[in-house]
């Protein structure tokens, strides 16, 4: 045989935009859906908040199940506020958060990182809890919701559950969900000054090849650094929170926490960026989002743009 | 004036190729092959025949059996018999009562394949400039080489010989509408229903490609959604002909995005070496090397390679040149025509060389340019003498503008400035019916407007101007092949510069005609209360009243009108091996860009943009500064964000909208657009073409500012923020 | 499985479609079923914009939701948006401005434009309104006659 001949392989996989055929269940209140949840085997069933993940992947063939349980009528479209922290209910469309004035005010941050997924029409659909179960990698909201120290309010056939996001998520379309639980909602437990920054070749509708959140809470330890465009998830860069000491840390400060996060972050190369620059750009742009989460705490003067 | 086809396509009142439909049709889907190079063992069509819902289902067996005269050594066969030679090519088709049927069968289809050794990049096959015995090799399917002047005298004397190499990406037309058709047998004639900018040339490749005669073929092109040069030649029309003979149904064909990037005829990877020798601070001679890559190229690809070639020496006097250029076969999709088809590549490679030269000389890089500039009446490279020509004068408006923005520039901002020449008014020619009606003027065409606007307003604006009737009483009625004139097609930026005069011609006839019959030198022609009046001095007659029973009866005075162009030479003697081409008109381009960049992440931001274009004549100002800010801006996405990206498997890694990055709202910079007139073109009223010449420059221009802004030139586009920052060496 | 029927409340009409397979997207079933091919048919990733539809007075990509996850939300198509005098005025002003070429995608454009002019009773600056068009691709235009459209309609509708 010549050695050129390397194998014989067969046509098995689906080609991209096959409409395949699922049952669409559609439970009206949370028990239902839980219980429905519960009685289904292990794979078959999925969980349809907006669609605008479940439904690509579904067209791409990277899942396939034979129900969809849909969330469409679950109570859980709601923003209220509990004093200082906010409560968000899992099917809350992102548009809704980002056109509301004190979420912008409040939680900048999250703001930022809602307006820079996808487009305006995408957002109409797209939801906080569709972030959190499909914990994309690439996810912009993910590292926000780390560094906010939000918390996921899990139903399942034993109850509620409130857990960080920091230990709901697990990596790419994996959560330590049990196989009938739900989110419920999202605690965000008190406003921050914070910020959200990316970079990528397209600012509209692309992924980020990096996405830094950094954040000042209330709470000790107070400042929060999160990076996003990491496998296998986001996650918190806590040695180089380490090294900010104050509210308002010096610049040599916020360059030492910029280079350890550069230094702790473990990046991979893909299509996107390689693992080198996305070293490169957490270093830059932790300083930068530092900078700007600092000009954003309340004080007499007046604050400066973000510098993206 | 607005165009008579804005208001209902807004409305979405228009169909499109996607919204093709017809009575007991079926929709099909396509089985493509899971490897880049392979042979195929076995394919089992029997299982997803008994499918639900499928009606017909064709491979490669099946195709002599349908149709026994079909072409089976062409670029696009239908089907590979035996060897497929890119990832996803289609391997067979399936037609079924829905399309979720269709894609369901297709998907059963098991095709067993011997896996071949995979070439998937140009830089694998040739690693270096290959010697001599190159064109042997089993790659090579096109070979190019002109030479004049005393090359090697000349870069043995020169002061400074300035070498470089730029590397280009793959990039796709993207037009918003994926290709779709529609086709059925009626009455033993094949009907094909599509989505097309050149219905005429459509008609022959198709007959080609089926074996059948081109009278037993009828091509009716739908409205389009974007062509770009990717809605030309047979591409989808065959398999849903095959399925229609198949099933004795209409049948549907459109493509997913996946499978537009896929299967898509786009501009593909290219390696280009340019050596430049200067003597007393000009440019003395030129080497140019080039490997391009035309995919799953037959032989004999040499057009690619012999049309761009010219354009890397640009509109520059060049006394000495030495050119040769490879078309390289991989396993990818055969290379296709896209907005100026490789020109953004070629000019980015040499205009970012004409700049670093210029700033090594210490000169100014416009100055620099203008130096060598063709003026009207110089020589090309294949001594063809230049026609009227923009250049010199868009140098001056650009320098102008540059020193306006050059005050009080910020730090960290560059200006760029860079050329593109293109001939426009290219193609086979093409023939005009008009008919006078008592009510207005029908143009008859076989090609639907394509979005340019140099149908439904070019031709209009044509006979306008000739005859003198308002713009509202010129109607374009399309027709198919067997009723509309023939007409190579909307491409090559000629529809307008070339089509356009054989509007005129027949529009003249028309004028002719009527002053004969008022026994007036001349008229023209105007409106009242929805009549055609023929005028002539002080008298205005009716045209009702001017036409015999019979005109009235045929639906109006018929004219027509042909133009096949001029033929233009070139000196053979200066070519060595392959093809050349002659340019037809010489139409100008010179870009001026302001860029912010980012020095801690390589990201650029376009500030400003200023196009002066040189247009001969603009017959309608309003629909060429919109050819220029489209052609700006899709220019920007070759520059910054496009890039098919390929493994060394040959696999597409982004086949889609998400990681094949297309401009958006927002990244639109401000644009000024300076229409440069009075270097008359030989299309109507001394038009140039302008579809393609505004895209041209544009790469080169942000690489120049980026060079300008950080003193770091980027060799490779597009200019992502990555390897901008691998330039300016952050990494 | 057996697809059952649906029901949808359509450009202010209700409409009832026999057995659409629960996997349907709403711009196949408005482009195939209800016959309103005004909306087109684009990547079918969210990516393009030009399938977009007024779902409960949201631009709303019809490629990304299951026709049976439209409930009883009011869908307005491109045919719905033409036939309001705010629909109108930004198709005029698009027809104007020339910011209409091959035209695939100026139906999604018009959609999102005329959403967010209904919204309010004074329009947004012109700045947020283009925003509110960053997920609408054009590959003719350049986007600079969109941007003029934007100004022009806005400017009608004040």
């Amino acid at each position: 045989m010549s050695s050129l001949v390397a194998h014989r392989k067969a046509i098995n996989r689906r080609p991209v935009g096959v409409r395949v055929s699922f049952q669409l269940v559609q439970p009206a209140t949370p028990e239902e859906a839980v219980r429905l949840l519960a009685g289904a085997s292990a794979g078959q069933m999925s969980v349809l908040g907006g669609g605008t993940d479940l439904l690509i992947d579904i067209d791409q063939a990277r899942a396939s199940p034979r129900q969809v349980l849909s969330l469409r009528k679950m109570p859980w479209r709601y923003l209220r506020w509990e004093g200082s922290s906010l409560v968000v209910g899992s099917t809350l469309p992102l548009r809704t958060l980002e056109l509301d004035r004190r979420v912008q005010q409040q939680l900048p941050g999250l703001w930022e990182a809602i307006r820079d997924v996808g487009s305006p029409a995408l957002r109409a659909r797209a939801t906080l809890g569709g972030n959190v179960g499909r914990c994309s990698p690439a996810s912009d909201l993910l590292p926000m919701l780390i560094a906010l120290d939000a918390r996921v309010r899990i139903l399942g056939p034993s109850g509620v559950r409130e857990h960080p996001v920091d230990l709901v998520l697990q990596e790419s379309r994996k959560t330590n969900l049990g196989p009938a639980e739900l989110i419920e909602s999202l605690i965000f437990p008190s406003a921050a000054p914070s910020t959200y920054m990316w970079q990528r070749v397209q600012p509209v509708n692309d992924i980020s090849q990096v996405g830094v959140a950094t954040a000042y809470l209330p709470d000790a330890p107070h400042w929060r650094i999160a990076l996003g465009g990491l496998q296998p998830r986001a996650r918190r860069l806590s040695e180089a929170e380490a090294v900010l000491r104050s509210a308002r840390p010096t610049h040599l400060e916020q360059e030492l926490a910029a280079q350890e996060a550069a230094r702790r972050a473990e990046f991979v190369s893909d299509k996107r960026a390689t693992e080198s620059y996305r070293r490169r750009l957490v270093a830059v742009m932790v300083r930068r989002a530092l900078q700007t989460t600092i000009d954003r705490m309340p004080r007499p003067a007046a604050a400066r743009k973000p510098s993206r | 004036m607005m165009r008579s086809d804005a208001e209902p396509k807004a409305r979405g009142a228009l169909e499109y190729g996607t919204d093709l439909e017809a009575p007991g049709m079926l929709w099909a889907a396509l089985v493509r092959s899971p490897v880049a190079h392979g042979r195929i063992v076995h394919m089992d069509l029997a299982g997803a025949r008994k499918m639900p819902g499928v009606v017909a289902v064709v491979g490669p067996d099946d195709l002599r059996t349908l149709l026994p005269k079909a072409a089976l050594e062409v670029e696009r066969p239908v089907f590979p018999l035996q060897e497929i030679r890119y990832r996803g090519e289609p391997v067979a088709a399936v037609a079924a009562e829905t399309l979720a049927q269709a894609r369901r069968a297709a998907a059963a289809v098991a095709v067993e394949v011997e896996s071949l050794r995979v070439d998937a990049r140009i830089e694998d096959i040739f690693p270096e400039w290959p010697s001599a015995a190159a064109a042997d090799d089993p790659h090579v399917v096109g070979h190019v080489h002109a030479r004049h002047g005393d090359v090697d005298g000349k870069f043995r004397t020169a002061e400074l010989v300035h070498s470089e190499t730029y590397r280009t990406s793959g990039v796709h037309q993207v037009a918003l509408e994926p290709h779709a058709c529609l086709g059925e047998i009626r009455d033993g004639t094949f009907c094909i229903r599509t989505s097309t900018q050149t219905p005429f040339g459509l008609r022959e490749d198709v007959a080609s490609v089926l074996g059948i005669p081109e009278a037993k073929l009828l091509v009716e092109g739908s409205w389009v959604g974007g062509g770009f040069g990717g809605k030309g030649s047979a591409f989808i029309e065959p398999y849903a002909l095959l399925l229609a003979v198949a099933s004795g149904r209409p049948v549907k064909l459109a493509l997913t995005y996946a499978e537009e990037f896929e299967l898509g005829r786009t501009t593909l990877p290219a390696v280009i070496r340019l050596d430049t020798a200067v003597a007393r601070g000009r440019i003395v001679a030129r080497r140019v090397r080039l490997l391009l890559d035309t995919g799953a190229s037959l032989p004999g690809r040499d057009f690619a390679v012999g049309y761009s070639i010219g354009f890397l020496l640009g509109p520059y006097r060049t006394e000495a040149y030495d050119i040769e250029g490879y078309a390289l076969r991989t396993n990818k999709p055969p290379f296709g025509p896209h907005r100026a088809p490789f020109a953004p590549q070629s000019v980015f490679a040499l205009e970012s060389h004409i700049d670093g030269l210029a700033r090594r000389l210490g000169a100014d890089p416009i100055e620099f340019r203008k130096i060598h500039a063709w003026r009207e009446n110089d020589r090309t490279a294949y001594d063809q003498p230049v026609g009227p020509f923009g250049l010199e004068a868009g140098l001056e408006a650009a320098a102008r503008t540059a020193a306006v923005w050059r005050t009080g520039i910020p730090a960290g901002h560059g200006i760029g400035v860079a050329c593109g020449f293109w001939s426009t008014g290219v193609g086979a020619g093409g023939e005009a019916r008009l008919f006078l009606q008592p009510d207005g003027l029908v143009i008859l065409e076989g090609e639907r407007e394509i979005g340019n606007g140099s149908v439904v307003r070019g031709l209009s604006v044509v006979a306008q101007r000739v005859l003198g009737l308002p713009a509202n009483a010129i109607r374009i009625q399309y027709g198919d092949t067997a009723t509309a004139p023939f007409d190579s097609g909307v491409y090559g930026s000629r529809t307008l510069a070339a089509l356009g005069q054989a509007v005129e011609k027949a529009a003249r006839a028309l004028e002719k005609t009527l002053a004969t019959r008022v026994g007036a030198p001349q008229v023209r022609l105007e409106t009242k209360n929805g009549q055609v009046l023929v005028v002539s001095g002080r008298r205005r007659q009716k045209l009702v009243d001017l036409l015999t029973p019979a005109e009235r009866a045929a639906g109006g005075l018929e004219a027509h009108g042909k133009h096949y162009g001029a033929e233009k030479k070139v000196d053979a003697s200066r070519v060595l091996e392959g093809t050349v081409y002659p340019y037809n008109d010489f139409a100008a381009s010179v870009h001026l860009v302001e860029v912010a960049v980012d020095r801690e992440t390589g990201h650029i931001g376009i500030v400003r943009y200023a196009a002066f274009q040189d247009v001969g004549t603009a017959v309608d100002r309003p629909a060429v500064e919109a050819q220029v800010e489209g052609g700006v801006v899709m220019g920007l996405g070759t520059a910054l964000s496009e890039e098919m990206m390929w493994t060394p498997d040959g696999r597409l890694l982004n086949p889609g909208l998400l990681d094949y990055r297309l401009p958006r709202i927002r990244d639109a910079p401000p644009i000024h657009v300076d229409l440069i007139e009075g270097f008359a073109g030989a299309g109507p009223f001394g038009a140039k073409g302008i579809g393609e010449p505004p895209i041209i420059p544009v790469p080169a221009a942000v690489a120049n500012a980026v060079a300008d802004a950080t003193g770091t030139r980027v060799f490779e586009l597009p200019l992502t923020p990555e390897r901008v920052a691998r330039a300016l060496k952050l990494l | 499985m057996t697809d059952a029927a649906l029901a949808l409340h359509i450009n202010g009409q209700s409409r009832r479609f026999a057995s659409v397979p629960d996997a349907e997207r709403l711009l196949d079933t408005l482009r195939w079923r209800a016959g309103l091919k005004g909306t087109k048919e684009g990547c079918r990733t969210g990516d393009c914009g030009a399938c977009t539809v007024l779902v409960g007075g949201e631009p709303t990509l019809s490629c990304l939701l299951l026709s049976r996850e439209v409930g009883d939300e009011p869908v307005t198509t491109i045919e719905g948006v033409a036939a309001v005098p705010i629909g109108q005025a930004v198709i005029k002003a698009f027809a104007e401005a020339g910011a209409v070429q091959c035209g695939y995608c100026t139906p999604g454009f018009v959609v999102a434009l005329a959403a967010q002019l209904g919204r309010s009773k004074s329009p947004p600056d012109v700045e947020s309104l283009v925003d509110g068009l960053e997920g609408n691709l054009c590959r003719c235009t350049g986007y600079r006659a969109i941007e003029r459209a934007v100004a022009l309609a806005r400017k009608a509708v004040q």
